[in-house]
């Protein structure tokens, strides 16, 4: 796999550009080895941010890329799919949190400038150990078991087989109907609970 | 009821449990153990002839709370589904000391099997709804001051639902279950066993404010002249049409005072409660024929046990935990299981049909696919240095390792030898399995040993 790495800075408006110098970072991450495209945006998450990605792949070749951002648990779907959509492997993709793990925990801007580099850094040599992966797929058996035939159970038993799938519902005691059985009437309408 | 008995797409199996559950998501392969009914349902008709034949009739009914009788051979009650009986080996004579004999004698189309075994059943399924319910938490092990049930009229509200209904022990009619008399009073304490960490659980259990205002509402609507005392901390009747339901209920003459009540004791055929309205701040002592305990919901007994078996999570009170209180309600940690009512926790019935309909929509949310991806990064085992210590697999939460024999050939010789395997359909690429590994072979993909240490190369070099 060769090394073409692309690292790609976001403001997020200004939740990290009013603590960490992005275009510092973006500027850093070009001299980092195997990195051969950096630049900084303001919002990487949306559309024009992820045009950036896919174009940034088309046009300089890039094997990898880095997003420096938010917590992988907000966009690193998004931008695998970025990712995808640019040629490459999804998983040739590697996040680094600039935002909840340094922008919003740090005050002194050159300190945090510094770490956001250090994260980059960090990510790019991951990301140049990353392979290729691939998603596999596994059959799915379209029967469902309810365990419970309380009024719980029966509604769901009965949702799913009104869709047309069949259910198997089990349950402890010899007659299904649970506690609502046993309850006369029932709030606040006062109908009949059977 | 009938609608689930009677729809073409539902096989319904009672007395029956599941035992174990192995396989992942889409996949699973559930053992199922169907109990001895010692009927043939296939040829029973319902008719109740050996109900009605039954000479051990005065086995206490569980159904009606121990108010009422039952025979042997039984229904759970008229309107049971399946609407045909069993036999309850432990009250049936026949089956204890192999006399008796006369259900089979009487059957009509001769379905009764005294020899009748339970059997274990495996099932394929793609999808798990757990609706396991709740039970009655139980009070006379933890309330000395309300008697530890040594009072016959101290009862619960599910003892009241059977005393109101038509189909109880008592056709509907209001009496104490100590010597039948109509109640002139009767006391409803609401929190016993919740809202109290000393002696209970520190949860609300939701439905008790509404089924005690329902409670004295029916009371005061059967018996006029009753008095109903409701003994409350807070009333909480977030929902819609309740609190005009409380109202309702208060309009209708029942008497809220706010105050735990401290001590119930026995005065001639009375119950005297000792109490204080802390609205007045002024103690108080009230006599009634029959006491209602509003007792807290707790987890059905045996959903820990299940809930392992499967291999999900519970909560600090047993009950299912969901993958996330806000976002995912239904969820479970894990893949392809799901929740309904109460088994997550105490809920009213709107909530718990929401709830199942909303567990519904997320099982026909995995059928309406064909195949199901399945995330990469996930562990892998290099299996040259694989030593089969089987360290990592107690460890595994999701028992996605197995031990394996791998053939292969050494100086010449084909030998075979042990290795773990990971099925990659169960590894959720926790990582648990990385640090139990003494000789790294276990390594996950996307963070593999190499990677890590080249970040904290770049970072420290």
């Amino acid at each position: 796999m060769k090394r073409r790495v692309g690292v790609f800075v976001c403001e997020c408006g200004t939740n990290i550009a009013s603590v960490v110098d992005t275009e510092k970072v973006a500027a850093a991450a070009k001299n980092m080895p195997g990195v051969i495209f950096a630049t900084n945006y303001k919002y990487m998450c949306s559309d024009p941010g992820q045009d950036l990605i896919k174009n940034a792949i088309q046009e300089h070749g890039l094997q990898q890329v880095v997003v420096a951002s938010c917590s992988p648990r907000m966009h690193e779907k998004t931008f695998r799919k970025a990712v995808e959509d640019g040629g490459l492997n999804p998983y040739m993709f590697e996040m680094a949190n600039i935002r909840e793990q340094n922008s919003w925990v740090h005050k002194d801007r050159a300190e945090a400038t510094q770490k956001a580099e250090d994260l980059v850094r960090m990510a790019v040599s991951k990301v140049l150990r990353h392979k290729p992966l691939k998603i596999s797929t596994i059959p799915i058996t379209k029967k469902a078991l309810v365990i419970g035939g309380g009024i719980a159970g029966m509604q769901a038993a009965l949702d799913i087989a009104e869709a047309g799938h069949k259910v198997l519902l089990v349950e402890k005691e010899a007659s299904i109907g649970g506690k609502m059985s046993q309850i006369d009437k029932t709030f606040p309408t006062m109908d009949c609970a059977a | 009821m009938v609608a689930v008995a009677q729809h073409p797409n539902i096989q319904l199996m009672t007395m029956a449990e599941v035992v174990k559950v192995d396989g992942y998501i889409g996949n699973f392969k559930v053992t199922i153990k169907k109990r001895a009914k010692y009927v043939d349902w296939d040829l029973c008709t319902g008719c109740g002839t050996c109900m009605e034949k039954c000479p051990t009739k005065k086995i206490p009914d569980a159904f009606d709370m121990g108010m009422g009788q039952t025979t042997a051979v039984r229904m759970m009650y008229p309107q049971a589904v399946p609407g045909k009986p069993y036999i309850d080996a432990e009250h049936c004579t026949k089956l204890l000391n192999g006399k008796c004999g006369i259900c089979e004698k009487v059957c009509p189309t001769k379905a009764i099997r005294y020899e009748d075994k339970e059997e274990l059943v495996s099932e394929d399924i793609g999808a798990i709804v757990m609706a396991t319910g709740f039970d009655l938490f139980e009070w006379e092990k933890a309330y000395g001051e309300y008697g530890y049930g040594m009072y016959p009229d101290v009862i619960t509200s599910l003892h009241f639902e059977r005393l109101s209904s038509s189909s109880g022990p008592t056709g509907g009619k209001i009496k104490r279950p100590s010597d039948g008399k109509i109640p002139d009073s009767v006391a409803f304490i609401k929190c016993v066993g919740s809202r109290d960490d000393t002696k209970g659980k520190s949860y609300c259990s939701r439905a008790c404010c509404m089924f005690t205002a329902k409670h004295a509402y029916q009371l005061k609507e059967k018996n006029p002249d009753s008095e109903a005392y409701v003994f409350y901390m807070d009333v909480r009747t977030a929902g819609k049409g309740y609190e005009e339901f409380y109202m309702r209920s208060q309009k209708a003459g029942a008497k809220y005072i706010r105050g735990r009540v401290s001590k119930i004791y026995p005065k001639g055929d009375k119950l005297v409660l000792k109490t204080e309205d802390t609205l007045l701040s002024k103690p108080m002592e009230v006599e009634v024929d029959m006491v209602v305990l509003a007792t807290a919901m707790v987890p059905a007994a045996g959903a820990k046990e299940l809930a392992k078996t499967i291999g999900f999570s519970t909560d600090k009170d047993g009950f299912f935990q969901e993958a996330h209180p806000k976002l995912q309600p239904v969820e479970t940690f894990s893949a392809g299981v799901y929740l309904a009512g109460t088994c997550q926790g105490p809920k009213d019935i709107p909530d718990t049909v929401a709830q199942a309909s909303a567990a519904a929509v997320k099982v026909l949310g995995l059928f309406a696919k064909n195949e199901l991806a399945t995330e990469p990064l996930i562990a892998e085992v290099d299996y040259v240095k694989c030593s089969g210590c089987e360290f990592c697999v107690p460890i595994c939460p999701y028992k996605a390792i197995s031990i394996k024999q791998l053939a292969e050939r050494c100086h010449g010789e084909p030998i075979t030898r042990r290795i773990a395997d990971i099925n990659p359909s169960l590894c959720q690429g926790c990582g648990a399995c990385l640090p139990a590994c003494r000789t790294t072979a276990i390594n996950l993909k996307g963070f593999t040993d190499e990677q890590l240490a080249a970040e904290v190369d770049a970072l420290c070099l």
